[in-house]
């Protein structure tokens, strides 16, 4: 079974191993610590426990053929999403649609809500006090926001990458399997610490030293350890905030080429700052502009070669923003 | 002030591919005069001011070369300077066939087939150039495909102008046994007008092709470059 029907068929509740099942639980939000963006990674601690509950289906009815099932080339869609910092509005309604396995850029200038919306996909949002969400935030066409939807669980399948390298004061090794170990995933931890560690492009350069402290790796090493410790328990979708912009030249080429090499098996969403990064790296780019507004999405070629909005245009050519 | 000095050189890019445009076109002006009066020192002038033209096409494609490498436009600007890349080859070639002309100045017998207007088939090339460079200038989108219809007649006039070339030398009458330098001359004044009509109708191509990149420029439209 290849990775992605792996991951397909955990969420269906059809795999073999029910601790891999991100299911509906009463499970307690994550703790304070966790919302720290140095602490949360995909994963925190929680364990499903009814594999026959299932966070989300993946089939979606074709309509058109007397009921046959395909799958949704829509991983994460948003319906009217808004969210409010008191009563202050971070994001407007915001409709979009997020393709699977595709490199998803989010553009716009300082305080626009791309951040914001990012963290709604995974409820990071739920962490920050005063913060209220309306609207839809669908994974596979179920609302992450259904009080029936556990977060912890729900980061599991979606995992995280922050813009600082922030791996814990541990060993190589342990950073990795942290997410595995705090899940009580049942699985061998050393081959899959070196699978995550070689999907992050580190295995090479580490292989030696894994028993050394992920803190003693450069700011490049550091942050594919962080890739490393996301994607280290499979999950679906890897949401990442600006997550070259503390890296030198060198560093950014090598996370672009792996976040590139992830979209063959993960939905990557990616917000950034630099928009010849978006460019490079993404299959569409949504634009927001100030004021929580979504102006445009697109294919990255439409809006870096003929964007339809003049307010886009102005931002990405540096008139505006 | 980077932004600042960015705007500047996409101005700056736009004003000296005008101005190489009306550098172009006085070389093709005095080309065809030069055809026109068989007037040997203006086709000197052309030919050896071609140089200059070259040279200021390899600055102009240093500057689009400098303005994506350290800019990284996109969009409206990507647009741009794409095309004024694209445009300056159009005028470089262009700049080459006003030489050709010039350099059929002084063998040029115009009184051999008069029914072939070089003159006007030039005049109309040339504002076909002209407008062009007005519609890249001023992003004008109609001028486009105004400029593109108006080659079809151009097309139409050269193959006229080369038949009625062609038809005359075959029914053109020398004798018998006609001196070996007449049927020379004769074959010369026929190729280099067949030639003046076919790089006349190839400035209309160019400036087509001007057209072309300038409504891409302007809405990102592929239809005339197709």
């Amino acid at each position: 079974m290849d990775a992605k029907s792996d991951r397909a068929d955990r969420l269906r509740g059809e795999a073999g191993n029910p601790a891999l099942h991100p299911v509906m639980t009463d499970t307690a939000p994550p703790t304070a610590a966790e919302a720290d963006d140095g602490g949360t990674e995909q994963n925190a601690s929680g364990t499903p426990d009814d594999e026959d509950d299932v966070l989300i289906d993946t089939t979606v009815s074709t309509g058109g053929d007397g009921g046959s099932t395909v799958r949704s080339d829509t991983v994460i869609e948003s319906r009217n999403l808004e969210v409010h910092y008191g009563d202050e509005q971070a994001l407007k309604p915001t409709t979009m649609e997020i393709p699977e396995r595709r490199v998803t850029a989010i553009i716009g200038p300082s305080g626009c809500g791309k951040s914001t919306f990012l963290r709604c996909i995974n409820r990071m949002n739920d962490l920050i006090d005063g913060c209220t969400v309306d609207g839809e935030l669908r994974f596979r066409g179920k609302n992450v926001y259904d009080e029936d939807v556990d977060p912890v669980a729900l980061r599991r399948t979606i995992g995280m990458v922050f813009q600082k390298p922030n791996p814990f004061p541990k060993s190589i090794k342990e950073n990795v399997a942290y997410g595995l170990e705090v899940q009580d995933m049942d699985v061998d931890v050393d081959a899959a610490v070196e699978k995550a560690l070689k999907r992050a492009a580190l295995w090479d350069e580490v292989k030696d030293q894994l028993d050394s402290s992920g803190l003693d790796l450069s700011g490049g090493q550091q942050q594919r350890l962080c890739i490393a410790r996301a994607i280290a328990p499979d999950p679906e979708v890897i949401l990442m905030d600006e997550p070259a912009s503390a890296l030198d030249p060198v560093a950014t080429s090598k996370v672009e080429d792996l976040i590139e090499e992830l979209s063959e098996d993960y939905t990557v969403v990616v917000v950034t700052h630099n928009m010849q990064q978006a460019a490079r790296i993404s299959d569409k780019t949504a634009v927001f502009l100030t004021g929580g507004e979504l102006v445009e999405f697109d294919d990255t070629q439409t809006i870096f070669e003929n964007p339809n909005d003049d307010r886009v245009e102005d931002y990405i050519t540096g008139k505006f923003g | 002030m980077a932004r600042e000095s960015y705007q500047e050189k996409l101005d700056d890019l736009r004003d000296d591919v005008l101005y190489m445009s009306e550098l172009v076109l006085e070389r093709l002006r005095d080309g065809l005069d030069a055809l026109d009066r068989k007037d040997e020192e203006l086709a000197r002038t052309v030919i050896e001011g071609d140089h200059e033209i070259n040279q200021l096409y390899l600055d102009l494609e240093q500057d689009c070369i400098d303005l994506l490498a350290l800019q990284q436009p996109v969009a409206g600007d990507l647009r741009f300077i794409a095309s004024s890349f694209k445009v300056i080859t159009d005028l470089e070639r262009i700049g080459d066939l006003a030489t050709n002309l010039a350099g059929y100045a002084e063998d040029a017998d115009q009184d051999r087939y008069p029914d072939v207007d070089v003159q006007s088939l030039g005049d109309a090339v040339i504002a076909m150039v002209e407008d062009a460079m007005m519609a890249y200038a001023e992003e004008d989108t109609d001028a486009c495909f105004d400029i593109s219809d108006r080659d079809d007649e151009i097309d139409e006039l050269c193959e006229r102008a080369s038949q009625t070339v062609v038809r005359d030398l075959i029914e053109r009458e020398v004798g018998p046994d006609p001196p070996q330098s007449e049927i020379e001359a004769i074959m010369q004044d026929v190729s280099r007008l067949l030639l003046t009509i076919r790089d006349l109708e190839r400035v209309g191509d160019h400036a087509v092709n001007i057209s072309a990149r300038t409504l891409y420029m302007v809405e990102s439209d592929d239809e005339l470059i197709y």
